[in-house]
């Protein structure tokens, strides 16, 4: 089964998301739904048939999870002890945010988000250089690979062990090739018709749906929830 | 009379442009003057720099709205006005395909490539749907929707360029280079698509540098030499026109050997090439470099903990499979094979970038594994800019060899016309230019052994004869010289072997 | 034809150069799991870094607007990939007011440029907002739920309230010793090779 949510509705999610990491979970309920609340994206994820990265996320926070709960005490000290305390502590803390934005990432295509900031009336500036971020990082991967082999070649891998000369031999090559591309892909962005006084149409149908209503209310649930305990109970 | 009814006629019309780049020493166009009829087929030919973009660019409106500079005269598209023209205002009338497949595209996966033109100019959706449906089915690009545009080669990135332009439904379309990256194949699919655009009775104005896929398609052929157009022929003078005329006016030929890359494709097919044949030319020891053991996949096959060593019974699963192979030492072999054969990944394999790849090489009884085959080899990227990293010619072949005297490199530099340039910026420098200082770093590392990616896939025919002259120099300096390319004229020019690859294995190696 | 208008040219210039700052910040980010005073240093290893195409993208700046909506830009990334909504306000605010400075030199004037880029620098401290702001209820959440009050004072000694203020500081410094950097090598290597 493949559930299609609205851009909105996913960026709504990352708002809650975001909001609900910066609160601390002080009781089992609340724990609860924290962790209901992360499940969530990974279940989404799966749905999109991205099984990979949902078993390695839900593997990673479980062992975070139980790690938190059963293995570290106040007494754990030692390098090996604060570095696991610290990692779990990052998971268990940031790991909603990191899947939600994963999921969003993964399965947003960029015309849907393009539309969807335009339904939001964000100026059109913002979503055209928006959208050339969201092309232009593959591009950087793409070019960057091509500039490491050639450094391998040339065995300049580590610029002769000086970190300046190291940073240099990879960023020079990439800045040429961007404002190269750049160049070019501004030519064929405008001889097609960008950036015209017209207001632009798009094909992709954006309508809420039922899987968005329910989505939306949960995560209201969610953050009702959260602020209620926070600033009511004590 | 005569006269006002063709004005009417011409769709393009070009009068008295003069036109210089903003920083340029010289103009690019000196008083062009050009008409084109609704309905024909122009091919603009002649040596790089000479104009044959600047001439596309006025038409497109790139000039003056885009490329600035200094310019005169009247350029008038479909009754408009270029300069008074906003180019959004041009996009549903004037369409470009460009000469990069990777820098033209603006969305990332196919579909949104394919609607990018008609959603710019606030097409109804419903509409915009019609046309796409109806281009995808026109140019035969089913299998290609719903893709990543970065996963898709640069012959099928272009059909969704060219789809891309098409779905704005312009009068005229440009093609700038549109051959430059593709292969064979490629260019017989980009061909069909002409054809087809041209069958719709729209005005195509193609700037090319490979002639014999387009000859028997245009109406006229305009030859512009130094910002001007020096020669007109029709279709027919044009195809007539003799071989040495064709040399005369450096123009690549109107004929390919196209047997090169069809040869083997039909009569072989995968079955029978199993096994790789017994090639070698009964090659000495010592007169030959001989690779041993190279097989590579992209695809690894993992244990839980290590990485598994390919062997040749990995059969068909390996994207590199060759056993033993002798090459004759310094001579110029091209390597050719349909796009998707194992070219590359047969060169990346030979200079050591991919490190999976457990193979020998065996010079002078020699043997080099593993990283050693980085400091015997040396490639050149099809995209040299890749591979430039310092702010001087000459720094950049210092950085190769630390132990390098001044002296040796200015030797190399000298050898390869570079000397006068060794204080420049490698980038300031053309193409042809970045390739050798390319090579004189290689020269520098002591390399042995050089790979040649695609060197002259955008070149105009006398700067791929130099090329072919260097190749043929290196190779006479003792170096053993491996080019992969798709163009024959190379391969005539300066080829003393090919070899052919099919899925990733040697199949022949034959004397040109 | 209004020449102060952005055009898509300008559009696509901030998208590009945005996209590689955010790949620097990253790369830098990654660094950071390691110990939590790397994370603090990011203030002095993304100006620094990032100051090659920072003074890159400057010299294509001609009209009001192109740093700003790269701020902006950077503002919606950040939000995206999670790192929350809090630095939002000094990430924007950082933007205009980098673009002011720099339209008050016609973006033309290097003092100006050096002054806008170390104000624009600011943003980098929005990363450590979640931290800050919520440093009281997550340390007692990370107490509570068993952690080492060591690890706690590692990472909070680093980054409070009190010392956000010198990490401010300390971006904006770097910001103006980047823009120094960055120039150099923007002449060593891109004008040299006549591109910009």
């Amino acid at each position: 089964m493949k559930i299609k949510l609205d851009p909105r509705t996913k960026l709504y999610m990352i708002f809650i998301v975001s909001a609900v990491v910066m609160m601390s979970a002080t009781t089992p309920f609340l724990w609860a739904v924290r962790i209901l609340m992360t499940v969530i994206p990974i279940i989404l994820l799966m749905c999109n048939k991205r099984y990979a990265s949902a078993i390695r996320f839900l593997f990673l926070y479980a062992v975070a999870l139980v790690l938190t709960f059963t293995c570290i005490t106040e007494d754990s000290k030692g390098i090996f002890m604060a570095f696991l305390v610290g990692y779990c502590a990052i998971i268990v803390q940031f790991a909603p945010a990191m899947i939600t934005a994963w999921y969003v990432v993964k399965t947003t295509k960029i015309d849907e988000f393009v539309s969807s900031m335009q339904k939001m009336h964000v100026p059109d500036g913002i979503t055209i250089s928006l959208a050339v971020v969201m092309r232009f990082f593959p591009t950087i991967k793409e070019e960057y690979a091509a500039i490491s082999d050639a450094m391998k070649m040339r065995g300049i891998r580590f610029g002769g062990g000086n970190a300046v000369k190291m940073m240099e031999f990879r960023m020079i090559p990439l800045l040429f090739s961007c404002v190269n591309i750049g160049d070019e892909l501004s030519a064929a962005a405008v001889t097609r018709g960008l950036g015209g006084k017209v207001k632009r149409s798009s094909i992709v149908d954006l309508k809420f749906k039922v899987q968005d209503y329910l989505l939306i209310i949960a995560f209201t649930a969610v953050l009702a929830v959260f602020i209620y305990n926070k600033y009511f109970m004590k | 009379m005569d006269n006002t009814l063709t004005n009417n006629d011409n769709i393009i019309s070009i009068n008295k442009v003069c036109q210089q780049y903003k920083g340029a020493e010289s103009e690019s166009l000196k008083k062009v003057s050009l008409n084109i009829k609704k309905g024909e087929t122009l091919l603009l030919c002649g040596a790089s720099g000479s104009g044959k973009t600047s001439l596309i660019r006025l038409i497109n409106g790139l000039v003056p709205h885009y490329y600035k500079g200094e310019m005169t005269g009247e350029v008038t598209v479909a009754g408009k006005d270029i300069s008074k023209t906003e180019l959004y205002d041009l996009a549903g009338i004037v369409g470009t395909v460009f000469q990069n497949p990777r820098s033209q595209f603006f969305s990332v996966d196919t579909d949104g490539e394919i609607v990018f033109g008609p959603e710019n100019i606030g097409l109804e959706p419903s509409e915009i749907k019609k046309r796409k449906e109806d281009i995808v089915q026109k140019m035969n690009i089913e299998n290609l929707l719903e893709r990543s545009l970065f996963d898709l080669s640069g012959g099928e990135k272009q059909r969704i360029a060219c789809a891309s332009v098409a779905a704005l439904l312009p009068e005229i379309i440009l093609l700038d280079e549109p051959s430059s990256n593709l292969d064979i194949d490629a260019i017989e699919n980009l061909r069909d698509i002409i054809i087809g655009w041209k069958n719709e009775g729209k005005t195509i104005i193609i700037s090319e540098h490979r002639l014999w896929y387009v000859k028997d398609l245009v109406d006229r052929v305009l030859y512009v030499k130094n910002g001007h157009i020096s020669h007109e022929w029709t279709k027919e003078e044009f195809n007539n026109l003799p071989k040495e005329e064709i040399e005369y006016y450096k123009l690549r030929p109107l004929n390919i050997r196209t047997d090169y890359f069809h040869l083997l494709s039909e009569d072989k097919n995968s079955d029978s090439i199993d096994n790789n044949a017994n090639i070698g030319l009964g090659l000495e020891d010592k007169d030959s470099v001989i690779l041993r053991d190279f097989y590579f996949s992209y695809t690894n096959k993992t244990y839980v903990f290590f990485k598994k060593k390919f062997k040749e019974s990995d059969g068909s699963f390996l994207q590199l499979n060759i056993p033993e192979l002798r090459l004759p030492k310094g001579k110029v072999i091209g390597v050719i094979g349909h796009n998707g054969t194992g070219k590359s990944t047969f060169l990346r394999c030979l200079c050591g970038l991919e490190s999976n790849c457990k193979g020998t090489i065996e010079i002078d009884g020699k043997e080099y594994k593993g990283s050693q085959r980085i400091n015997l080899s040396y490639m050149v990227m099809q995209d040299v800019n890749h591979q430039l990293f310092t702010d001087s010619v000459k720094a950049e072949v210092m950085l190769s060899n630390k132990d390098l005297s001044e002296e040796i490199c200015l030797d190399i530099l000298n050898s390869l016309g570079l000397l006068d340039y060794k204080d420049q910026h490698p980038m300031a420098l053309s193409g042809g230019q970045k390739q050798r200082v390319a090579i004189a770093s290689a020269m520098a590392a002591g390399a042995n052994l050089l790979l040649f990616d695609e060197p002259t896939s955008g070149l105009d025919y006398s700067h791929m004869e130099k090329v072919g002259e260097l190749l043929k120099e290196l190779a006479s300096m003792g170096k053993t010289v491996l080019v992969s390319t798709h163009d024959s004229e190379l391969i005539e020019t300066c080829c003393d072997h090919t070899l052919f690859i099919e899925k990733g294995r040697a199949v022949s190696l034959e004397k040109v | 034809m209004n020449d102060k208008k952005l055009k898509v040219k300008d559009f696509i210039t901030v998208g590009i150069f945005t996209a590689i700052l955010f790949v620097v910040e990253f790369a830098c980010g990654m660094l950071g799991f390691f110990h939590p005073y790397i994370v603090a240093s990011y203030v002095i290893m993304i100006p620094l870094v990032g100051c090659i195409p920072m003074m890159l993208f400057y010299t294509k700046v001609e009209k009001f607007g192109m740093i700003t909506i790269m701020s902006v830009l950077m503002a919606i990334i950040m939000f995206v990939t999670g790192m929350g909504y809090l630095g939002a306000p000094l990430i924007i605010g950082a933007g205009v007011l980098a673009d002011l400075i720099a339209m008050s030199g016609k973006y033309k004037s290097f003092k100006k440029t050096v002054l806008s880029n170390g104000v624009f620098s600011l943003w980098i401290c929005a990363n450590y907002f979640p931290v800050v702001i919520t440093a009281k209820s997550y340390r007692e959440g990370l107490l509570e739920s068993g952690y080492s009050q060591e690890y706690c004072d590692n990472l909070f000694r680093a980054i409070n309230f009190k010392t956000i203020g010198v990490l401010l500081i300390l971006c904006f410094v770097f910001g103006c010793v980047g823009a120094f950097l960055g120039k150099a090598v923007v002449k060593k290597h891109f004008e040299k090779a006549g591109i910009v």
